[in-house]
């Protein structure tokens, strides 16, 4: 056991932290009241190596093992509480890396030297109408083959960039039915790359978002769009598992963003209350302050180390073949069950530090708020889905309630 | 052993600076204090006489005055190298340059030359114990440090600018004019000056006794048009904080802080100025430093003496009214 | 070509400095960095190299932290960086500091353009680069904002100086020690690959003896300058006096007569 970082690992964070410091930090308002990422900032991300950085370095990526890609997910949340950033960062990072390990070596070349310059978008598809969680109920949309290409009709709604896709360019990596036999269970999905910027049969829709504004929250409708054969992404009737390998590394990412933003909030929320006063002395003198912050504190580190954890156990997989999928969907649940609904926490009792200017944009705390609130709600997996992984995982497969909803 | 005290005079164009003169006052005060002579050095192409004069007056027992047409311009290869051949030739204990961009580079050049110490950006100069204790901010003034050079002679400091009073001259002073030869030819001299582009106009940030500076809340580039409006009125300089020269409303030249500019004027008038620890660095030597900001928690207003908590947009054209009122 | 970089490493620009009752300077938890001003020197290098051809080595005297230095130049992306100690290096100050620097610089042989920051923001003398030129018999071309023209084949550099009152254009032959300040560019940010390149890479130490320099020209007995003593400035004190009035231009006139009672208008 060694808490220590590595050079290159120390190196990193001070690199990100100084440059997201500088260069977003000083912008987050503006992020959020513009409503999109201004372009020196993705490019500033680009020369850094921080666009898809798991992407090798035959595609313009760096190669970022996960504790790296950790390192960055944690301080771009620092620097960037609306999560405006984060999001277009973990996004790219971790789907990227499933786009990276299984997309055709042609799109490849197409789309990850654009993607790792900040000159194409890559984004997730999974979520319908219907729903999210419950892909074998709720995924609808239909891959058919039609001579060698892929014919596809049905929705996909709540995807973050789609806005990015359709101005940029890019791909969102989307999930779609080919087996219709609903006895094939989960397998009987299949991962395709989805070229949202003028796709024949694409209908975009938009959403106005409460948080995280930078980035665009849509979907699309697709009407005997055609694709292809070498846009499926990955094995066939194996989407499923895909997906899961891509919401894992996701959310180990969304578990360091979030404790990087709430961590910040709690140090404005530190500033702020040896500043103020209250009764003739700093308020940060009354128990009724210390006692949560000291709370909140030791949650933060706990979840901190438990979103590194999930990184290492990654990185023992990918790296090493030391660790199982079981073992990384474990840990990464962990981390995305606790940090986001802890990060609202944080920045909820931070608010209160500062009374009623937190309710005003004078204030930066309500952004996070806003932000935060995606991640505690969804976004790459509920809280409760993440309880059910976690349970699976120690109780085992058999006691899915899934399987007794199916029986009864 | 001489205790004769060396102050380079600069010039350009045949002035010098109010700096040259802080120095000239420093070497007076020493003189006075232990005996020896303060001998002015003052070298440029031509028309020296009334500079030599003019540093009598400020305090210089006696002139070395080189001209030549090599000398027209500042070049640290053949200023050095003659000051140092007077130096050797005059056996002074003490040289003192002003610490402007050009003193900057002499002071070092000269100490290297001599092999001898030199302390750069003195504050202070005491005599302690026979020998010149000079106090010098170091991590942007964060800190101070005490320094000595307690062997080699002759021994070399450069004064901060603003740090020492400017004495008032004496035009019945009189003192000596010596003429001394240049040492380099041109054609020794491996720098050629190729032109000279002054700066626009109005005060610089050194010299200025008021500055007039302008951070975040200036909010644009034309967001400096009053200020420069106050600072005309006062015969002031612009200063900027590190924020506006990095947003680009005002370039690096006006920048104060601890990337920028340390200054120290009578007055530092900070408008829209939140008060980073960079730029207190800069400023908080000032003698009266006025905040106008309208966030009343602003660290400004910590270092500040008189504060306006309002918007600058309405403060500052409001000043310069109520001074154009009072000083006509 | 071959560039040289002159670098040191600092506590943090933002650091809180502060002095124990001993006498020894703390900046508390606040990290080590390179030299905020070398990184343009740092920056113009590269920028230079990958329009002329050629390599950028960084050098540091210093003790191991100086590592920080060098590390942080090879992740922004210099090719070779050497470290120079040696236990008879400290208590060094310009003058010592200057010896060792060109002693080195002599050593590689081979060196076009040196380039320096304007002033390390610890000590901030503004010493070593002009000092470092005048040991080379080097020109020196300090507050360079501006490398208008280098001509590495013809040995020859002009470049636009910052001073008071503007900007004096001056050309020089190669090589020259170039004193880089703020405004020539903007310093890159560390990148990824870079960082990856700076964490393996092997940072050769030189000893004095490396560096053909002699000890007795190096710290204290090769120093002019001693400092015995290092001090926290008394802080200025309290909160400034808020004007108040009904208007704005009310409390304009009261600051007038302030001002003026201060005798600073």
């Amino acid at each position: 056991m060694d808490f220590s970082w590595t050079e290159e690992q120390r190196l990193w964070r001070r690199a990100v932290r100084d440059f997201a410091q500088n260069e977003i930090a000083p912008r987050v308002r503006e992020i959020d009241t513009e409503e999109r990422i201004p372009r020196e900032i993705v490019e500033g991300m680009a020369e850094m190596g921080l666009l898809a950085p798991t992407v090798g370095e035959e595609y313009g990526g760096v190669g970022a093992d996960w504790m790296m890609a950790t390192i960055a997910a944690e301080e771009l949340g620092r620097a960037d509480i609306s999560l405006a950033v984060p999001v277009l960062y973990l996004v790219e990072a971790a789907w990227g890396f499933i786009f990276y390990r299984y997309g055709s070596d042609r799109l490849r070349e197409e789309y990850l030297p654009r993607v790792t310059q900040g000159e194409a978008f890559l984004g997730i598809a999974t979520t319908e109408p219907g729903g999210g969680s419950d892909i074998l109920g709720a995924c609808r949309t239909r891959a058919e083959e039609a001579g060698d290409e892929w014919k596809f009709n049905g929705e996909k709604t709540y995807i973050s960039g789609v806005r990015e896709s359709l101005d940029w360019g890019g791909i969102h990596l989307m999930l779609a039915r080919t087996e219709p036999d609903e006895k094939a269970g989960h397998k009987a999905f299949t991962f395709f790359a989805m070229p949202l910027k003028g796709t024949e049969g694409i209908t975009p829709t938009f959403f106005e978002d409460m948080g995280r504004m930078g980035i665009s929250t849509g979907g699309f409708a697709l009407d005997d769009v055609r694709l292809p054969a070498d846009h499926q992404v990955g094995e066939f009737n194996r989407g499923f598992y895909h997906a899961m390998e891509g919401f894992s590394a996701a959310r180990t990412l969304i578990g360091a963003t979030c404790v990087g933003a709430a961590e910040a909030t709690l140090g404005i929320g530190m500033d702020q209350i040896k500043m103020r006063e209250a009764f003739g002395r700093p308020i940060a003198s009354f128990e009724g302050i210390q006692f949560p912050l000291a709370d909140l504190y030791t949650d933060l580190e706990g979840t901190r180390l438990s979103t590194y954890k999930a990184a290492w156990t990654m990185d023992q997989k990918y790296k090493h073949e030391e660790a199982t999928h079981h073992d990384i969907a474990l840990a990464a649940a962990m981390a995305k069950l606790k940090a986001p609904v802890l990060g609202f926490k944080v920045m909820n009792e931070v608010a209160d530090w500062f009374g009623a200017m937190a309710y005003t944009k004078e204030c930066p705390v309500e952004m996070g708020i806003r932000g935060i609130r995606s991640y505690s709600i969804g976004a790459e997996g509920t809280p409760n889905i993440m309880r059910l992984i976690i349970a699976r995982e120690l109780l085992g497969q058999e006691f899915l309630p899934t399987l007794y909803m199916e029986k009864a | 052993m001489k205790s004769d005290i060396f102050v380079w005079v600069e010039q350009f164009e045949g002035e010098a600076p109010g700096a040259s003169w802080e120095a000239m006052g420093a070497a007076r005060s020493l003189a006075d204090e232990h005996g020896g002579d303060v001998v002015a050095c003052v070298f440029g192409a031509d028309g020296l006489d009334d500079l030599a004069q003019e540093a009598i007056s400020y305090g210089a027992d006696k002139v070395l005055v080189t001209s030549d047409p090599s000398l027209a311009d500042f070049r640290v290869e053949p200023y050095a190298a003659l000051l140092a051949q007077a130096v050797r030739g005059f056996e002074p204990e003490t040289v003192l340059v002003a610490a402007t961009f050009r003193g900057r580079e002499l002071g070092p050049a000269l100490a290297v030359k001599l092999e001898t110490g030199c302390i750069a950006d003195c504050t202070e100069l005491v005599s302690e114990d026979g020998q010149l204790m000079a106090t010098r901010p170091i991590y942007a003034g964060k800190l101070m440090s005490r320094c000595v050079i307690p062997e080699r002679r002759p021994q070399v400091f450069t004064t901060r600018v603003r740090a020492f009073p400017k004495p008032d001259p004496d035009p019945g002073r009189s003192g000596d004019v010596v003429e001394l030869g240049p040492l380099m030819g041109e054609d020794e001299i491996a720098v050629k000056v190729a032109g000279f582009r002054e700066s626009e106009g109005g005060v610089s940030l050194a010299d200025a006794s008021i500055i007039v500076s302008g951070g975040r809340g200036v909010a644009g580039p034309e967001g400096y048009e009053p200020l420069r409006e106050l600072a005309e009125t006062l015969k002031a300089a612009i200063g900027a904080s590190r924020a506006a020269v990095d947003a680009g409303w005002i370039p690096y030249e006006h920048q104060v802080g601890q990337t920028g500019k340390t200054v120290s004027p009578d007055l530092y008038i900070a408008c829209g100025i939140s008060g980073a620890i960079q730029h207190l660095a800069g400023m908080r030597t000032s003698k009266v430093i006025v905040a106008i900001n309208k966030d009343p928690e602003a660290p400004i207003f910590k270092v500040a003496d008189y504060g306006l908590v309002e918007d600058l947009f309405d403060a500052v054209p409001a000043l310069r009214k109520a001074l154009e009122k009072k000083l006509t | 070509m071959h560039i040289v970089v002159c670098t040191k490493y600092t506590p943090d620009s933002e650091a809180k400095m502060s002095v124990d009752e001993a006498g020894n300077v703390s900046w508390g938890d606040s990290p080590l960095i390179i030299n905020p001003w070398d990184e343009y020197s740092v920056e113009e290098a590269l920028l230079l190299r990958d329009e002329y051809g050629g390599t950028v080595t960084v050098i540091s005297m210093g003790p191991e932290e100086a590592l920080e230095a060098l590390k942080h130049a090879v992740a922004m992306g210099a090719d070779e960086a050497i470290r120079i100690w040696d236990d008879a290096c400290e208590g060094s100050d310009t003058l010592a500091t200057s010896y060792v620097l060109a002693k080195a610089i002599e050593k590689m042989g081979d060196v076009d353009l040196v380039l320096c920051g304007k002033s390390a923001i610890d000590a901030q003398t503004w010493q070593t680069g002009v000092a470092l030129a005048t040991r080379l018999n080097y020109p020196s071309l300090m507050y360079t904002i501006n490398i208008a023209a280098l001509d590495p084949d013809g040995g020859s550099i002009t470049v636009e100086r910052l001073l008071e009152q503007g900007r004096q254009v001056v050309e020089a032959p190669l090589p020259a020690v170039v004193g880089t300040i703020k405004g020539i560019n903007e310093p890159r940010y560390t990148s990824f690959i870079g960082i990856r390149k700076a964490a393996k890479m092997e940072y050769p130490l030189w000893t004095l003896e490396d560096a053909d320099a002699d000890p007795e020209k190096v710290g204290p007995s090769g120093s002019g300058v001693r400092w015995p003593e290092v001090f926290e400035p008394p802080v200025r004190e309290g909160e400034a006096e808020i004007i108040e009035g009904e208007t704005v231009e009310e409390e304009a006139e009261v600051l007038v007569e302030k001002l003026l009672a201060e005798k600073v208008i």
